[in-house]
């Protein structure tokens, strides 16, 4: 393990390191996650990869790095096309991943996890030598990092730091950092940055992937912009305004969404009669929120001191990239998760603390964001899984809490015919699904419930056009009816065609609360990279 | 566009119901099974033994006649009990190895009858009665360790059985045991004894307990509220707490009532036993029971219903070993042997897989040569 | 008491010891690398019965290596199973258990009465003490717990171990090949287990019976949760069950031994181990990736 070595200084800057040609990568399912992508990576330089989810920016990477094989085009270096079939290969090569998600072993300490990765079984652990090492290693990057402390006890950022040093010591010439920082103070971020440039000063090449548009502003010297698998923009930084980057980021408006909903009649929906003696208010505010903040695991504070109202017949809409507090928002108003401050309450009652079932019991359907962790069992089948939240209740529960299946099945049955769900019928295991028809399947048991308020996190992801739209009608035919609707998409188009308000949500804060039509796609697109007005002059 | 989306394929794929492996459940235990006994039949050849001669034996000893089947359905009997035990726990999440513990357990406390009279029938009851809290007491421990300390279920019930053999065997030999007949405890009397379904077997009425007890068990986790919240939280826990399941709860009972379980198994060998209607030092009534039950809840894929046929040839397997040993001369520990192949076989699901993709290439193949 | 009874006692002890410490240690290199192998007890059994079929046909030494290359096998097949086939170890584990009382009770059947007792020609020479034989394995089984520690603490493949039990992905981006160091360090333990049973029939007992392991696979599953992963911790666990083992055996001999029933004493290592594992005495932490089959995402 050597220090950090200057790469050959006879290579002129316009040289490249890596190139990506013409990458293409479609996943088993059918998803598309890169569209023919060319890009340059080159040394002494810090390259932003910018984008929303995605956009590709993780699977490029990972692409390069040798997590991911292309489905089609290549990678090659100067010395010829370069495929690797493992990280180690790549690091071999010199090209070296900060992941979003440390790998790192938590029991050992910041030495131990370096000495992991120089890895020759049977040598005696020299850890003197290696913290020897280390310590030259850090007072030459100016990393600093405490050796001896198992590493899942330090702080987030100091843990950052340890994999960084972990990369540096096999001696990179490529470094990818996966939005670093996420998870960092602005005091950490400053540190790092300086770090970058160090580095890139001594002639190593940097991606930065990130969707802050301040900070990319800020320590690089070129900028990709990725927008749904294709390059839409190879700029210098210092040529370009942080609101052509929005532009670019966020792009014109894909297909237009109704705003129609189709008609229907209240009788038509399959309802539980339980419900039907809930009480609707119109117009009235049906969700407050006031002062909450809740923690994420990391126990940094995920959403910070928000305050919003949603009404009974409105559609609120929560933008803004994953990542940002929304699912610990959505965790905490649904029960999954206790907020440290702040006050929750649906027609009046608290909802802070309490258990999911008591929450439904209020009137909260909740649509989740990943539903095959969260919403589904999926082994069970379509029967078994359309009456989960709501087993207890008394229509499908006869005597001697046998279940009334005879009952179950039939309102599954008008479930499938109501919503469309493709499958053989309430016994088929919802696994067998499409991602479509499972999530029609909990969007109608959802709505089933006849809530007064819809919790509805990102919807429509992995969802086919089709599917899709049927879903957003849906959501909007529960306005219409008198229902408040809580959206929470990273999907700008559909927050935009479907809210009657949005808040733009960043950091755990909500960076403006609006009318869609306030707002033109620059200016969203740089509040959700959190450029607020005053600093786009 | 995926696969799914295609109506046709969706009917097509409905008549076989799949497995994580893709392949028919209950397909992929005649393969288990066939392959144990083709194992088998190949130890037997090194050793010189002439399989088809012992598996001919094997078979009709099973259910070749009255007696063989009679024999057959009374080793059965404890085995779909156990069987139950670990199953459950396995819809509910976890592995417990604790059934060997539990029946021991049962065995003992309803040897207890032997101690007190009650009429015919009532005293049955009663005995069973005990045993049946007892079993369910003794997965208590496990089950509240798991539930509040996290304790992993398989180290402590495995202690836990080590504690019962080892409880079993001083109350046997001291406590329990019979002035007169001191190598067992105190027999059951008669009226506390299942009656005989065929004179001359071991087969008893313990046979319809344990029918019974897999129905009801099939009922609670299929048909009620309770039940249907142990499988959601065995299956996803984080989805059924959404569902505002308590995963806890769920744990606790389903180990209860697998306890329950096993000790109605030991009752069934101490009521319902010929001749000696006890425990005999050494325990060998009820040693391995657990074990044997594992296999077939594995076999009969944790399913009430292929629980009962599992275990019916597991108990054609255990009689009809008897009748390899007599006419093949082939030594009853054969049985044990295949079972473990069975076993080993099932905990492959990419073994399947190759199968599967198999399966795949021919319906391919064929398809291009029709087209 | 006399002093030929202490030495007595101890020589017992440390006799009993080995198959429990051996076993153990070798657990536990499987278990820092994140399988939970149930099937040790199959595996004593078997490698008893091979080590003696070996022993008899051409002597101890023999016999002792082949007892190894049993265990090695299974542990082998084992690994394999629950790495790149992603099987469910406490099945597979079951399974072993099963098929080797079954092969056991078969083969000393088939190899016709008489087999079990290995001549005594053939059996490892011991040392001979005024307690009784002494088997030079015992200072194998003293020994290896030392070297098996240096091995986990002091070396890479020790950090590479522990590294893949405890976070197979992180393992996996520093380039270690995951499944590979499962199935080496199973495989290893299979070993060790294997010279245990063939110890214990080849110079231990002298005979091979269908009881043979009588538990004692699983007592060294206990061990290795009583001593958290610790190789020295391990060959203390060893020693204490060896001791019980050899002190139910004696109170059995004294007269009026019904004071102290000796199932008691049988079952209190049990119980230790309970209290172990259930955070009275102790903290017991195992790996994080203990028992799960790793998929690269």
């Amino acid at each position: 393990m050597t220090g950090i070595t200057q790469t050959a200084n006879a290579l002129p800057p316009e040289d490249y390191y890596l190139r990506a040609e013409r990458v293409t990568k479609i996943y088993s399912d059918g998803t598309v996650a890169l569209k023919s992508v060319d890009l340059e990576v080159r040394p002494r330089e810090i390259l932003g990869l910018l984008g929303e989810n995605g956009a590709g920016k993780t699977t490029l990477t990972k692409i390069l790095s040798g997590l991911l094989p292309p489905t089609k085009g290549r990678v090659i270096s100067p010395r010829g096309p370069v495929k690797f079939a493992s990280p180690r290969e790549a690091l071999q090569f010199g090209i070296g991943m900060v992941h979003q998600h440390f790998a790192l072993v938590g029991t050992f300490n910041a030495l131990e996890n370096v000495a992991l990765s120089h890895s020759r079984p049977f040598a005696r652990l020299q850890l003197a030598n290696t913290r020897k090492r280390v310590e030259e290693l850090m007072q030459e990057s100016g990393l600093d990092v405490p050796l001896d402390v198992p590493v899942e006890k330090l702080a987030v950022g100091e843990q950052q730091r340890v994999e960084i040093l972990k990369v540096l010591s096999r001696d990179v010439d490529l470094l990818i950092l996966d939005e670093p920082t996420s998870v960092l103070t602005p005091l950490e971020v400053d540190e790092l940055f300086s770090l970058l440039r160090g580095l890139r000063d001594k002639g190593k090449a940097i991606i930065l992937i990130t969707h802050k548009l301040k900070e990319v502003g800020s320590v690089t010297d070129r900028i990709v912009i990725l927008r749904r698998g294709e390059s839409v923009g190879d700029v210098k930084t210092a040529q370009v305004t942080p609101g052509q980057l929005a532009r670019l980021m966020v792009g014109e408006t894909v297909e237009p969404v109704g705003r129609k909903a189709i008609e229907l009649t209240e009788e038509e929906l399959p309802r539980h009669e339980a419900s039907r003696h809930m009480q609707h208010s119109e117009g009235a505010g049906i969700l407050h929120v006031q002062a909450l903040t809740v923690r994420a695991d990391t126990r940094e504070a995920a959403v910070k001191d928000l305050s919003f109202d949603v009404h009974g017949g409105e559609i609120f809409g929560i933008a803004g990239v994953e990542g940002n507090g929304q699912s610990e928002l959505v965790e905490a108003l649904t029960g999954l998760r206790k907020a440290t401050q702040g006050v929750a309450t649906i027609n009046g009652t608290n909802v802070i603390g309490k258990d999911p079932r008591e929450i439904y019991r209020l009137g909260v359907a909740h649509v989740p964001e990943d539903r095959w962790r969260l919403g589904l069992v999926l082994p069970f089948t379509l029967a078994e899984n359309a009456i989960l939240g709501v087993q207890r209740w008394e229509e499908f529960r006869g005597p001697l809490s046998f279940l009334r299946w005879r009952k179950i099945n039939q309102h599954v049955r008008e479930l499938m015919d109501r919503f469309g769900i493709q499958a053989t019928g309430p016994s088929a295991p919802a696994k067998s699904l499409s991602g479509g028809n499972q999530q029609k399947l909990i969007v109608g048991r959802e709505l089933a419930k006849d809530p007064a308020i819809v919790i509805a996190s990102q919807p429509t992801r992995g969802l086919d056009i089709g599917a899709a739209q049927y879903i957003r009608n849906l959501l909007l035919e529960m306005r219409d009816n008198g229902r408040a609707i809580l959206l929470v998409s990273a999907d700008l188009d559909e927050v935009l065609a479907l809210s009657d308000r949005i808040a733009i949500m960043y950091e755990g804060r909500f960076m403006a609360v609006a009318k869609p039509g306030d707002f033109d796609r620059e200016k969203i697109g740089l509040l959700m990279g959190g450029v607020t007005a005053k600093e786009e002059a | 566009m995926s696969a799914r989306d295609r109506a046709p394929d969706l009917r097509w794929r409905a008549l076989k119901r799949r497995t994580l492996t893709g392949l028919n459940p209950a397909f992929e235990s005649l393969l288990a099974g066939l392959a144990g006994l083709l194992i088998g039949a190949i130890v037997m050849a090194i050793w010189k033994y002439n399989p088809w001669k012992a598996y001919a034996a094997m078979f009709s000893g099973a259910f070749g006649d009255t007696f063989g089947i009679a024999s057959s359905l009374a080793r059965a009997t404890p085995l779909i009990l156990t069987a139950l035990t670990f199953s459950i726990c396995v819809r509910a999440g976890m592995f417990n190895i604790g059934a060997e513990g539990q029946v021991y357990v049962g065995a003992l406390a309803a040897a207890c009858v032997g101690y007190f009279s009650l009429p015919p029938g009532l005293h049955l009851i009663v005995g069973l009665a005990f045993a049946v809290v007892a079993g369910g007491l003794w997965s208590l421990g496990p089950a509240i360790l798991k539930v509040t300390r996290g304790v992993n279920e398989v180290i402590s019930t495995i202690m836990f059985n080590w504690i019962s053999h080892f409880l079993g065997f001083y109350l046997v030999a001291n406590i329990m045991v019979d002035r007169i007949h001191s190598e067992r405890t105190v027999s059951v009397p008669p009226s506390a004894r299942f009656p005989l379904l065929v004179r001359g077997t071991d087969l008893s009425y313990a046979l319809f307990a344990a029918i019974a007890f897999a129905v009801v068990i099939y009922f609670i986790l299929w048909h009620t509220v309770t039940g249907y919240e142990v499988r959601a939280a065995g299956l996803n826990p984080t989805a059924a707490r959404y569902g505002g399941i308590n995963s806890r709860r769920t744990m606790l009972l389903a180990f209860i009532l697998g306890g329950m379980g096993a000790g109605l198994a030991g009752a069934s060998m101490v009521m319902g036993q010929p001749p000696t209607f006890a425990i005999t030092s050494g325990m060998g009534e009820v040693v391995n029971l657990g074990f044997d039950g594992m296999a077939v809840a594995m076999v009969g894929r944790n399913h009430p219903i292929g629980i009962l046929f599992a275990a019916l040839f597991f108990g054609g397997l255990t009689a009809g070993a008897r009748a390899m040993q007599m006419r093949a001369g082939v030594p009853l520990d054969m049985v044990l042997l295949v079972e473990g192949i069975i076993v080993v076989a099932l905990a492959i699901p990419e073994l399947a897989r190759v199968f599967r993709i198999l399966e795949h290439r021919m319906v391919r193949f064929l398809r291009r040569r029709s087209a | 008491m006399s002093l030929s009874s202490i030495w007595g006692i101890l020589l017992i002890t440390l006799h009993a010891m080995v198959p429990i410490t051996l076993t153990a240690v070798g657990e536990v290199f499987g278990e820092t690398a994140g399988l939970f192998n149930i099937g040790l007890e199959g595996i004593l059994l078997l490698s008893a019965f091979t080590g003696a079929l070996a022993a008899t046909a051409a002597g101890a030494t023999v016999g002792l290596f082949v007892g190894m290359g049993t265990g090695a096998l299974v542990g082998v097949l084992f690994s394999i199973i629950n790495t790149y086939w992603k099987g469910n170890q406490m099945v597979t584990g079951i399974g072993i258990n099963l098929f080797a009382m079954g092969f056991v009770g078969f083969g000393l059947t088939a190899m016709g009465p008489g087999f079990s007792a290995i001549p005594a020609a053939r059996r490892l020479v011991a040392i001979p003490t005024s307690g009784g034989p002494f088997s030079p394995i015992i200072f194998v089984a003293i020994v290896f717990p030392f070297l098996a520690y240096f091995f986990l603490r002091r070396t890479r493949a020790g950090l590479i171990l522990k590294a893949v039990g405890e976070s197979p992905e992180a393992a996996d981006v520093a380039g270690i090949r995951v499944n590979l160091v499962r199935l080496l360090a199973t495989t290893f333990g299979g070993v060790l287990a294997g010279l245990a049973g063939a110890y214990m029939s080849v110079s231990w007992i002298g005979s091979v019976t269908k009881g043979m392991s009588a538990g004692r696979g699983f007592i060294a599953l206990a061990t290795v949760v009583f001593s958290g992963l610790n190789p020295l911790l391990a060959l203390l666990g060893g020693l204490v069950f060896g001791f019980f083992d050899s002190l139910a055996l004696w109170i059995q001999t004294l007269p009026g031994s019904k004071a102290v029933p000796w199932q008691f004493l049988a079952m209190s290592p049990y119980i230790v181990t309970l209290l172990v594992v259930a955070g009275v005495i102790g903290r017991v932490r195992f790996p994080k990736a203990l028992g799960e089959p790793y998929k690269r995402e």
